[in-house]
C-alpha cells in the first residue's frame, strides 16, 4: 500500500525533490529565521537570550567601526566591478579573435589562479606585498627608483593588494564566462555589419555588448555578492581579522568579530541581516535597471 | 572512458564514506604525531592541551616524562594542538561556551584572559593545586589570572621587560649601551647610531602596546583607574607617546615590518641588522635563539631607560595562564599535573632551560649553577647573562592591571591608535581622546 | 579591436596573410605578457619552496634565483618530517570525494524531479532554489553554527557536507541540462512498465553522465578549497582539511614557514594535474552557469 503510494506518478516528484525541501527548511529557512530573531536579542552561546527589540540596529547605526566595514565592503565591491567586468570582456573579445595563436593555452593559464585556495593565494599575496624592500612588489618598484611602500598599512595601498588578489583569482574565470557568451553570437551578425561598413568599435558597441548582456548581468550579479561578502581574502592578506586602523575590515569580517571573537551573537546577527538587505537591494535595483534597458534595445 | 571513470569515482566515494564512518567512531589513536606519551604505559589517561606556542608543548613533554616516572599510577599521555593565536582563543572561547570540544588543558594569553573570566568562568579554580607552591612564586603573576579570589590560571614567567641591544651596530656607531640610563641618553645614542650607520636605534611599535606599558609603569600609572575604567588619555600616556614620537621624529626609532618586535617580519628585520634595540619582556630571548641565528653573540641585555633616574626600570609583560577547563576528563589529574609542570622547582628550572623564560619561582634566579650554566643555549647566545640584569632590576618590576577592559584597550591601541600616531602622524592628544571614546563605546 | 575589423573587411586572402602577422604577433605578445604576470606568484612560491623559511621571513617573497640558499630540504621535510600535512591532505581528499559524490547524486535527483514532472508547488520550490543562490552563505554562519551545535554535529564532516548537499547551483545546472532531454524517453519507459524511480535510475542517469563531469569538477574545486565553514566547525587537528591545516601554520610561534610554503605549493599540484587532464570539463563546468544567464 505504502509502496503503491510512493510509486504513484503524483507522489514521485515530491520524493525526488524531498532532499532539497529538507535542506532548504533545515539549513536555510530555519537559520535565516533564527538569524532574524537573534538580531532582536542580546545573546551569547550557551546563555539565556534577552529580548532587546531594535537596540542592536540602533547601536549599529552609531557604530563607527561597522560603518567603516560597510564602506570597505562597498568600495571593494565597486572596484571589483569596475575591474573585473570591462577588462575580462575586452580580453575575451581579443582571445576569441580568429587571429589568436595558442588560444587554449592562454585560456587555461589565465584560469589557473582560480584553482588555488584563498588561504594559499592570500598567503602568497601577503608575502609579495610585504613592506621589506626585498619583497616582490617593492623590489620591482625599486627598479624604477621608488622607495619601499608599506602596502598593508595604508588604506589605498592595502586595497591595491586586495584588488590585485581578486583580479588575479577571478580574471580568468570571468574571461571564460564572457567567452561562452561570445560563442552564442552568430558570425553572420558581424559579417552583415561589415558589409554595412561598420567600424570595429561600432560592432563592439552595437553587436557584442548588447548580445553579451545576459552574461554581463550574470557576472554582475555574482560579483556584487562576492564583493559584499568578501572576508577570507582580507583575513589572509592581513593574517588575521585585525588590520591596522581596520582598513581591511569587511561586513562579514565584522560579523565574525562580533559573533565568533566577541560572542555577541545578537549583534552579529543584526550585521548579517543588514548585509542580506544590502545585497538583495543592490541586486534588485541592478536587475530592474538592466531589465529596463533591455526593453529599450 | 568517462563511463568507467565515473563508476570508479562513485565506488571510491562510497568506500570512503564507509571508511569515514567507521573511522570517526574509533580513531582515537590515528594521529600519533601530536600525542606525547613520554613513557606512559597502557593505563595512562590521555589529556588534550591547546596552545599557541609550539615551545610550550616541548616544555610539557619534558615535565611529562618526570611526572610519568614519579606517578606510575597516574600516568598521562598529552595530546598537544598548536593553533595560531587568534584562532586558538576563538575556538577555545566557543568550545567553552558551548560546553563541547574544549581541551582538558589550555594556554590563554594574558591579553585575552579577562574575556574568559566574564560571567561564570568555564574554568576550574586552581587554588588547591597552587597552594603548596604559593609562597615560592611571584604573587602578582597569579593575581592577573584571578577573579573573586579564585585562581584560574597558572603563570609561566615573570616577563620582566628589558632592552635587547645589538652591540655590533652600537660599536660601529661608537655607542656604549651600559651608559644609557635615561631616555635622553637613549635619544643621543640613537642619533649617533643613525648618523654613523643609517640604522635605527629602536622601534616605534604599532601593533602592540609593549612600550606604552613600560612607560606607564615608570610613571606609576596604568591604562585603567582603580575601578578598572579605561583612562588611556591620561597625562602620563600623553607624556609617554610624546616622548616616543619625538624619538621617531629624530630618526632614533622607526616603525617596523610586522608592527612590533615579536612578529615574523620583525625577526627578519632584526636578523638583517636593521634595528639596534628591542624593548621587550625577557621571553623575547627565545625568539632570538630560534629565529635570529645571525645575531648570536651580539645581543646584550640591559635595563630599559627611564624618564628620570630612580624610576622603576621594568614591567611584567605578556604572559600565558594555563587553565583547566570545566569539561576536563579528569580535573584533579589535570590540576596536579599542571602545578607540577609549571610551579615545582624542577619545572621552574626547566622553564628557564627549555623556554628561556624568567621563572616565577624567584629562588631559581639565585641558583648560579642553573642560571649561569655554560651549556645553556641562552647563556651561550647572549653577550651577558640575563640573570645579572634581572637581579639588578629585581625589586623594580612593576605590573599593569589586567581587567575586563584590557582586551579592548589592547585591540584599539594595536589596530588603530598606535598606527595613527606613528604611521599617520596624527596629533597625540587627539588620537588618545579618540581611543578613549572608542574603547568606552565598545565596552557599553 | 580596430585592426580586427579592418581585417575582417578585407576578404582577399593574400592581403590577409600579410596583414595578419603583425596583429597575430601583437596579440600573442600581449597575452604572453599577461600570462607572465599571472604566473609570477606561482613562480615565486615554487622558488620559495626551495629556500629555507628563514630566508622568506627576512627578505619576503621574491624572485631571486640564488642556488646557494636553495635545496630540497623542504621537500625532504614535507615527505619525511614529523607533521600532520598528509593527514590533512588525505582528509581534504576524502572530504572532497565524499562531498562531491553525495552532492551530485542528491542534486541530480532533485533536478530530475523539477524537470520531469509537473506538480503543485513546483514553481514556488524552484524560486526557492534561485533564492538560495542569491543569499550570501556568510550571514548564516552563526545560526548554522548554533544549529550544528544543537544537532551534536560539531567537529564532524557531516556538519560540512549536509548543508550543501542539495546545492542550488548544481540543481540549476542539471535542470537546464535535463530540459534538453526528450520527454519521450520517460513516456517510453512508462510504457515498458518501469517504475518512476526505475526510469530515473536506468534511463535518465546514464544520459546525464557527461554533465556530471563538469559539475564534479566545479563542486570538487569548491570543496577542495573550502575554508571558512569547515574552519569553524572542526576543532580536532586530526580532522583538519588542507586549507585549515595550512592556516594553522601561519603563526609566529611555530617557525613553520618551511612547511607552509612547500605545503602550499604542493597543495596546488593535484589540482594542477587534474586540471591539465580534464581541462575541457573544467572550462565547461565553470561556464555552465553563465550560458543561460
Amino acid at each position: 500500500m505504502i509502496k503503491r503510494f510512493l510509486y504513484s506518478q503524483k507522489v514521485a516528484p515530491y520524493v525526488f525533490v524531498l532532499p532539497f525541501i529538507l535542506v532548504f527548511l533545515i539549513f536555510w529557512v530555519y537559520p535565516l529565521g533564527s538569524s532574524f530573531t537573534m538580531s532582536f536579542q542580546k545573546l551569547s552561546l550557551g546563555q539565556e537570550a534577552e529580548w532587546v527589540g531594535l537596540e542592536n540596529y540602533t547601536k549599529l547605526l552609531g557604530d563607527t567601526i561597522f560603518l567603516k566595514a560597510v564602506m570597505n565592503s562597498a568600495v571593494y565591491m565597486l572596484c571589483t566591478l569596475l575591474i573585473l567586468i570591462p577588462l575580462p570582456m575586452l580580453l575575451a573579445v581579443l582571445i576569441n579573435n580568429k587571429f589568436m595563436w595558442g588560444r587554449e593555452f592562454f585560456k587555461s593559464s589565465l584560469f589557473f589562479p582560480a584553482l588555488t585556495s584563498v588561504v594559499v593565494a592570500g598567503t602568497i599575496f601577503r608575502l609579495m606585498f610585504g613592506e621589506m624592500d626585498g619583497s616582490l612588489i617593492n623590489s620591482f618598484l625599486g627598479l624604477f627608483g621608488i622607495e619601499p611602500v608599506k602596502f598593508l598599512k595604508g588604506q589605498v595601498t592595502g586595497f591595491i593588494a586586495l584588488l590585485a588578489l581578486a583580479t588575479w583569482r577571478w580574471l580568468g574565470v570571468n574571461i571564460l564566462y564572457f567567452l561562452s557568451g561570445l560563442k552564442s553570437i552568430p558570425d553572420d551578425y558581424y559579417e552583415a555589419a561589415s558589409i554595412d561598413g561598420a567600424s570595429a568599435w561600432q560592432k563592439f558597441r552595437m553587436i557584442t555588448m548588447p548580445l553579451l548582456k545576459p552574461t554581463t548581468i550574470y557576472v554582475l550579479t555574482i560579483s556584487i555578492y562576492a564583493g559584499l561578502a568578501m572576508f577570507i581574502e582580507s583575513l589572509m592578506i592581513w593574517n588575521g581579522n585585525n588590520s591596522p586602523k581596520n582598513i581591511g575590515l569587511t561586513i562579514v569580517g565584522y560579523l565574525y568579530r562580533q559573533g565568533i571573537e566577541k560572542s555577541n551573537l545578537g549583534y552579529a546577527a543584526a550585521v548579517g541581516i543588514v548585509l542580506l538587505v544590502l545585497a538583495m537591494t543592490i541586486n534588485m535595483i541592478q536587475l530592474a535597471f538592466s531589465g529596463l534597458f533591455k526593453k529599450e534595445d | 572512458m568517462m563511463k568507467k571513470g565515473f563508476i570508479v569515482l562513485t565506488l571510491c566515494a562510497l568506500l570512503l564514506v564507509m571508511a569515514g564512518c567507521g573511522n570517526s567512531s574509533s580513531n582515537a589513536s590515528s594521529g600519533e604525531k601530536s600525542v606525547i606519551d613520554a613513557g606512559a604505559g597502557e593505563g595512562a589517561t590521555e589529556l588534550s592541551y591547546w596552545t599557541f606556542v609550539e615551545l610550550h608543548g616541548k616544555h610539557f613533554e619534558k615535565m611529562l616524562e618526570k611526572w610519568n616516572k614519579e606517578n606510575a599510577d597516574r600516568q598521562i599521555k598529552l595530546n598537544v594542538t598548536v593553533m595560531p593565536y587568534d584562532d586558538m582563543h576563538n575556538k577555545l572561547s566557543i568550545a567553552l561556551q558551548t560546553g563541547t570540544g574544549a581541551p582538558d588543558i589550555a594556554d590563554i594569553e594574558l591579553g585575552k584572559f579577562p574575556d574568559f573570566l566574564k560571567g561564570t568562568p568555564q574554568l576550574e579554580p586552581l587554588n588547591d593545586a597552587i597552594d603548596p607552591y604559593r609562597d615560592t612564586i611571584v604573587k602578582s603573576r597569579i593575581d592577573i589570572y584571578t577573579k573573586d579570589g579564585q585562581n584560574y590560571g597558572i603563570p609561566t614567567h615573570v616577563g620582566a621587560s628589558v632592552a635587547f641591544y645589538n652591540t655590533e651596530i652600537l660599536e660601529e656607531a661608537g655607542v656604549d649601551y651600559t651608559k644609557i640610563e635615561t631616555w635622553d641618553d637613549f635619544k643621543k645614542a640613537g642619533q649617533q647610531v643613525y648618523e654613523k650607520t643609517g640604522k635605527y636605534m629602536g622601534t616605534a611599535d604599532t601593533s602592540a602596546p609593549w612600550e606604552e606599558s613600560m612607560l606607564l609603569a615608570q610613571q606609576g600609572s596604568d591604562y585603567t583607574d582603580a575601578d578598572g575604567k579605561p583612562q588611556v588619555n591620561s597625562p602620563e600616556m600623553v607624556k609617554a607617546l610624546t616622548m616616543l614620537k619625538d624619538l621617531q621624529d629624530s630618526n632614533v626609532i622607526a616603525t617596523i615590518a610586522g608592527g612590533q618586535p615579536d612578529t615574523e617580519e620583525a625577526y627578519g628585520e632584526y636578523n638583517s641588522g636593521n634595528y639596534a634595540t628591542a624593548f621587550m619582556p625577557l621571553w623575547m630571548m627565545s625568539r632570538y635563539t630560534n629565529y635570529m641565528p645571525d645575531l648570536a653573540g651580539k645581543i646584550a641585555i640591559a635595563p630599559i631607560p627611564v624618564f628620570e633616574k630612580g624610576m622603576p626600570r621594568s614591567v611584567g609583560g605578556g604572559g600565558t595562564g594555563t587553565v583547566v577547563t570545566k569539561t576536563a576528563k579528569d580535573v584533579q589529574l589535570a590540576k596536579d599535573f599542571l602545578a607540577f609542570a609549571k610551579l615545582s622547582e624542577d619545572a621552574n628550572i626547566e622553564i628557564w632551560n627549555t623556554l628561556g623564560f624568567d621563572p616565577v619561582n624567584m629562588k631559581v634566579w639565585d641558583m648560579k649553577e642553573v642560571t649561569h650554566n655554560p651549556e645553556n643555549e641562552f647563556v651561550k647566545y647572549f653577550k651577558n647573562n640575563p640573570f645579572d640584569v634581572l637581579q639588578e632590576i629585581r625589586e623594580e618590576i612593576k605590573f599593569v592591571k589586567s581587567v575586563p577592559a584590557s582586551p579592548t584597550i589592547n585591540n584599539v591601541f594595536g589596530t588603530v591608535t598606535l598606527n595613527e600616531i606613528f604611521e599617520d602622524g596624527k596629533d597625540i592628544k587627539q588620537a588618545l581622546d579618540d581611543a578613549q571614546a572608542q574603547i568606552e563605546q565598545e565596552l557599553q | 579591436m580596430k585592426k580586427e575589423a579592418t581585417l575582417k573587411m578585407n576578404e582577399g586572402s593574400a592581403m590577409r596573410v600579410r596583414k595578419d602577422i603583425p596583429l597575430k604577433i601583437l596579440l600573442f605578445v600581449l597575452f604572453t605578457l599577461l600570462c607572465g604576470i599571472i604566473l609570477v606568484p606561482f613562480y615565486a612560491i615554487a622558488l620559495a619552496s626551495f629556500k629555507p623559511g628563514e630566508e622568506l621571513i627576512r627578505y619576503g617573497l621574491n624572485l631571486k634565483f640564488d642556488l646557494s640558499v636553495m635545496s630540497f630540504d623542504n621537500y625532504a621535510y614535507l615527505f619525511t618530517g614529523d607533521h600532520s600535512y598528509f593527514v590533512w591532505f588525505f582528509n581534504s581528499l576524502l572530504l572532497t570525494v565524499v562531498q562531491v559524490a553525495l552532492t551530485l547524486i542528491v542534486s541530480a535527483t532533485v533536478a530530475y524531479g523539477f524537470s520531469a514532472y509537473e506538480f503543485k508547488g513546483k514553481n514556488f520550490l524552484f524560486i526557492c532554489v534561485l533564492l538560495i543562490m542569491m543569499v550570501p552563505f556568510e550571514i548564516l554562519l552563526l545560526p548554522l553554527y548554533t544549529l550544528i551545535f544543537n544537532l551534536k554535529l560539531m567537529n564532524t564532516y557531516s556538519a560540512i557536507i549536509l548543508p550543501g548537499i542539495a546545492s542550488a547551483a548544481t540543481i540549476f545546472f542539471f535542470r537546464q541540462y535535463l530540459s534538453g532531454i526528450p520527454k519521450e524517453i520517460i513516456a517510453a519507459g512508462r510504457v515498458d512498465g518501469a517504475s518512476e524511480y526505475g526510469i530515473y535510475l536506468r534511463l535518465i542517469l546514464p544520459i546525464m553522465k557527461p554533465s556530471f563531469a563538469a559539475m564534479a569538477i566545479l563542486n570538487g574545486m569548491n570543496s577542495w578549497n573550502n575554508f571558512l565553514w569547515p574552519f569553524m566547525v572542526l576543532s580536532d587537528e586530526r580532522k583538519y582539511t588542507l586549507p585549515i591545516g595550512l592556516k594553522t601554520l601561519l603563526t609566529p610561534y611555530g617557525n613553520n614557514y618551511d612547511l607552509l610554503i612547500v605545503g602550499s605549493f604542493f597543495s596546488i599540484v593535484p589540482i594542477f594535474i587534474l586540471f591539465v587532464a580534464f581541462q575541457k570539463y573544467f572550462i565547461d563546468g565553470m561556464t555552465a552557469g553563465a550560458v543561460k544567464g
